[in-house]
C-alpha cells in the first residue's frame, strides 16, 4: 500500500526574487516519470518539505497548461519558511500532493470573471488566470483587479504585460498610496472596485487576499449584485497532514485540505465561518 | 458461533497463544491502574471488573512513529485480549478516518495484524454511558470474538475469522440450558449502565452561545481529554532529522491552529472546546453518521477541573 505521508524528491531548478520577502521556487520531480504524471488543478495546493526543517503547505501557482515545472511563492513567515528562502538553485525538497478540491472550473465555464487579489493572493489566482487565457474560449469576459500595500509588494510582475494584452481582458493594478512613477490606480481593492463598478451579470468572483481585504471586499461585492453562491475564496488555515485526517484545519464538518481550499462565500456563511 | 468452555481451558490456550502472537490486555500497574501492555504470563492477564487509564487506539494510532516508507513494519500477529466493547468500537470509528478515502498504511497494518478479542463488561461506574450512544457490553461492532464471563466458565461469541481460527476448537457449543443462561446474563449486561443521557441531534444553531464560554471557563488546556480518548485521533508532523515523525496533538492546545502570522482561528477556550464537542457530536456525525464518542468516560475520570462531557451535551441548550 502506497505511504500517503511520504514526500516525493524535487529540485529547485530556478528561483524568482518576486518582492524583498516573496520568491518563487520552481521545481521538477528528480524521477522523470513523477514529473510528466503530476496533474493538478489551478487552486490545489503540495506539501512542500525541507529536511530537517518540516513542511509547509503552498498553492501551486502556475497553470497547469503550463507545467514544465512546479511553481510555489513562498513568503518569508516562519521556521520553514526560513529555511526554504534560503536554499538555492539545485538544491533538493520534499514535495507531496496535489491536495484539495482546486477551483470549480466547470461552473467558471462561460461566465465573465472577476480576479480580486491582495499582496501574495494572487498566488492561486495566477494558477487560475492563466489557465483561462490559454483555454480563452471557453470564458467570457475577464477583469483582473490586483492590488499590494506598495508597488515593491506587488508580485509576478513579469505576467501583467501579458494579462494586459490577452483578448477580452482587463488588468487594474492598485497601491494603497500614492508613489513617484507609479501611473495605475491608487487606493484599497474594495474602493477600486466601487471605482470600476465590475458588472455581476453572469460573473463569478474570485477573490483572495488578506482576510483585512477580504472582509471589506465581500459588501462591495454583494453591493455590486454578486451573490454569495458567485464569490469564491481559496482560504489559508493551518494544515498539516493534507489530507483531512490531522484535524486542525476544519470549518465547521469540511476540512479545508480536502474539501477546499476553494469555497464559495454561500457555503462559509453556512459552516458559521468568521470572516 | 458460541462456544462455552472453563476458565482453565481458556487460561491454557492464552499461554499457547504467547507463542504465536505478541498477546496484550489489561494488566494492572501498581497503584496507577490498569492498562494495555504485552502480557509474558497468565498471571499478568486481568479479566475483571473495570476500564484501563489508556484507551487501545495505541496499538492501531501509535502516539510516536515514524511514517517514512522506508521504516519496517511490525509484522509480527498481535492478539488483544479482554478489551471492554466500547474500546473496539473505537477503533471502528477510527477506522472511517484511517481506512477511508486516503489510506492510512501505518493504522491499516496494524489493524490487519491485531486480532481483538473482548470482553464484556462485568461492571459499569458512574462515569460510562456508552448506552447513550447506541453502544452496550455485550457489543460485538468491531470484536473477532466476545467473552462472556460465567462463573467457571467463558462464554465466546465468535464474530469473524480471525476469531474462529481462536476458538473455533475450544470447548464445545453450548446445550440448550447454557444458551439460555447465557441471553439471561447478556441481557442482564444492558442494565449495567445506570447513566442515561440524550446526545443532541446536531449542533450547529448553537454555535454562537455563550453556553461554550460557561463550560469551558475551567478547562486548564492540558490535553488529558484527547488523549485518553479512544476515538480521538488528531497529529501533528514533525520532521526529525530527515525522517517524519508522527505524535498525537490535542484541540485543547493553543498552538494547534496557530498560524504563522500570529492569527488564531481558535485562540480561546471556548472555541477549543467547542470544536471538541463539535468534532464528535456534529461533524463526525454529518460526515460519518455517528458521534465520534463511545461513552467509555475516560475524559470524566481524568479530568483535573473536573469537566463532564456528558453532562455538557446533555444540558446543551438545543
Amino acid at each position: 500500500m502506497e505511504n500517503i505521508y511520504q514526500p516525493h524528491l524535487a529540485q529547485i531548478v530556478d528561483i524568482q526574487q518576486e518582492t524583498l520577502d516573496v520568491k518563487t521556487f520552481k521545481l521538477k520531480f528528480k524521477d522523470p516519470s513523477l514529473q510528466d504524471s503530476f496533474d493538478y488543478k489551478p487552486g490545489q495546493f503540495v506539501e512542500f518539505s525541507v529536511p530537517q526543517e518540516g513542511e509547509a503547505t503552498f498553492c501551486i501557482s502556475n497553470s497547469p497548461t503550463r507545467k514544465t515545472t512546479i511553481d510555489c511563492s513562498v513568503k518569508k513567515m516562519g521556521k520553514v519558511t526560513q529555511a526554504l528562502h534560503e536554499l538555492d538553485i539545485g538544491d533538493m525538497v520534499g514535495i507531496r500532493g496535489p491536495y484539495g478540491n482546486g477551483f470549480p472550473l466547470n461552473e467558471l465555464k462561460g461566465k465573465n470573471l472577476l480576479f480580486v487579489a491582495g499582496g501574495i493572493g494572487l498566488a492561486p489566482l495566477r494558477s487560475l488566470i492563466n489557465y483561462c487565457l490559454d483555454n480563452r474560449a471557453d470564458f467570457k469576459a475577464i477583469t483582473i483587479v490586483n492590488g499590494a500595500r506598495t508597488s515593491k509588494d506587488l508580485v509576478y510582475k513579469t505576467e501583467y504585460e501579458a494579462w494586459k494584452n490577452a483578448k477580452g481582458t482587463q488588468l487594474h493594478l492598485t497601491v494603497d498610496c500614492q508613489e513617484n512613477n507609479w501611473t495605475c490606480m491608487v487606493g484599497v481593492v474594495p474602493k477600486i472596485l466601487e471605482q470600476i463598478q465590475p458588472a455581476c451579470k453572469d460573473s463569478v468572483a474570485i477573490v483572495c487576499g488578506p482576510p483585512i481585504m477580504i472582509k471589506f471586499t465581500l459588501p462591495v461585492l454583494l453591493k455590486l449584485g454578486f451573490c454569495p453562491e458567485a464569490i469564491i475564496t481559496t482560504l489559508e488555515m493551518k494544515m498539516k497532514c493534507g489530507l483531512g485526517k490531522c484535524g486542525r484545519c476544519n470549518i465547521g464538518n469540511l476540512y479545508v485540505c480536502k474539501d477546499g481550499p476553494v469555497f464559495s462565500f454561500a457555503q462559509l456563511k453556512r459552516l458559521n465561518y468568521e470572516l | 458461533m458460541i462456544r462455552i468452555f472453563k476458565k482453565e481451558e481458556f487460561n491454557k490456550a492464552v499461554v499457547s497463544w504467547l507463542g504465536e502472537f505478541q498477546v496484550i490486555g489489561p494488566k494492572r500497574i501498581g497503584n496507577k491502574g490498569l492498562f494495555y501492555e504485552p502480557i509474558e504470563a497468565m498471571e499478568d492477564l486481568y479479566l475483571g471488573p473495570g476500564i484501563t487509564v489508556e484507551p487501545m487506539k495505541k496499538f492501531f494510532l501509535i502516539p510516536s512513529e515514524y511514517l517514512n516508507s522506508s521504516s519496517v513494519p511490525e509484522k509480527n500477529k498481535r492478539l488483544i485480549v479482554g478489551a471492554n466493547p466500547c474500546e473496539a468500537r473505537g477503533i471502528c470509528l477510527l477506522d472511517k478516518v484511517f481506512d477511508s478515502e486516503y489510506k492510512d498504511k501505518f493504522y491499516i497494518d496494524n489493524r490487519q495484524r491485531t486480532t481483538i478479542v473482548g470482553l464484556s463488561c462485568i461492571a459499569a461506574d458512574e462515569h460510562c454511558f456508552c448506552t447513550s450512544l447506541g453502544g452496550d457490553p455485550t457489543d460485538t461492532r468491531g470484536m473477532d470474538a466476545l467473552l462472556f464471563d460465567q462463573q467457571d466458565n467463558f462464554v465466546v461469541e465468535i464474530i469473524t475469522e480471525k476469531g474462529s481460527q481462536l476458538f473455533g476448537a475450544l470447548g464445545k457449543e453450548l446445550e440448550a440450558d447454557e444458551k439460555k443462561e447465557w441471553q439471561k446474563n447478556k441481557a442482564k449486561k444492558k442494565g449495567l449502565l445506570k447513566k442515561k443521557i440524550n446526545a443532541p441531534g446536531s449542533l450547529g444553531h448553537i454555535f454562537e452561545n455563550e453556553y461554550w464560554k460557561e463550560v469551558s471557563a475551567g478547562c486548564l488546556s492540558c490535553g488529558i481529554c484527547t488523549y485518553l480518548c479512544p476515538t480521538c485521533h488528531c497529529f501533528d508532523l514533525v520532521d526529525d532529522e530527515r525522517k517524519k515523525l508522527r505524535c498525537y496533538d490535542s484541540c485543547a492546545f493553543s498552538d494547534f491552529t496557530l498560524e504563522t502570522s500570529g492569527h488564531n482561528p481558535r485562540p480561546t477556550k471556548k472555541e477549543r472546546y467547542r470544536q471538541r464537542v463539535f468534532h464528535k457530536f456534529d461533524y463526525f456525525k454529518t460526515n460519518f453518521g455517528e458521534n465520534l464518542c463511545v461513552g467509555c468516560g475516560r475524559c470524566i475520570r481524568s479530568c483535573p477541573v473536573k469537566i463532564d462531557i456528558s453532562q455538557v451535551i446533555a444540558n446543551a441548550p438545543i
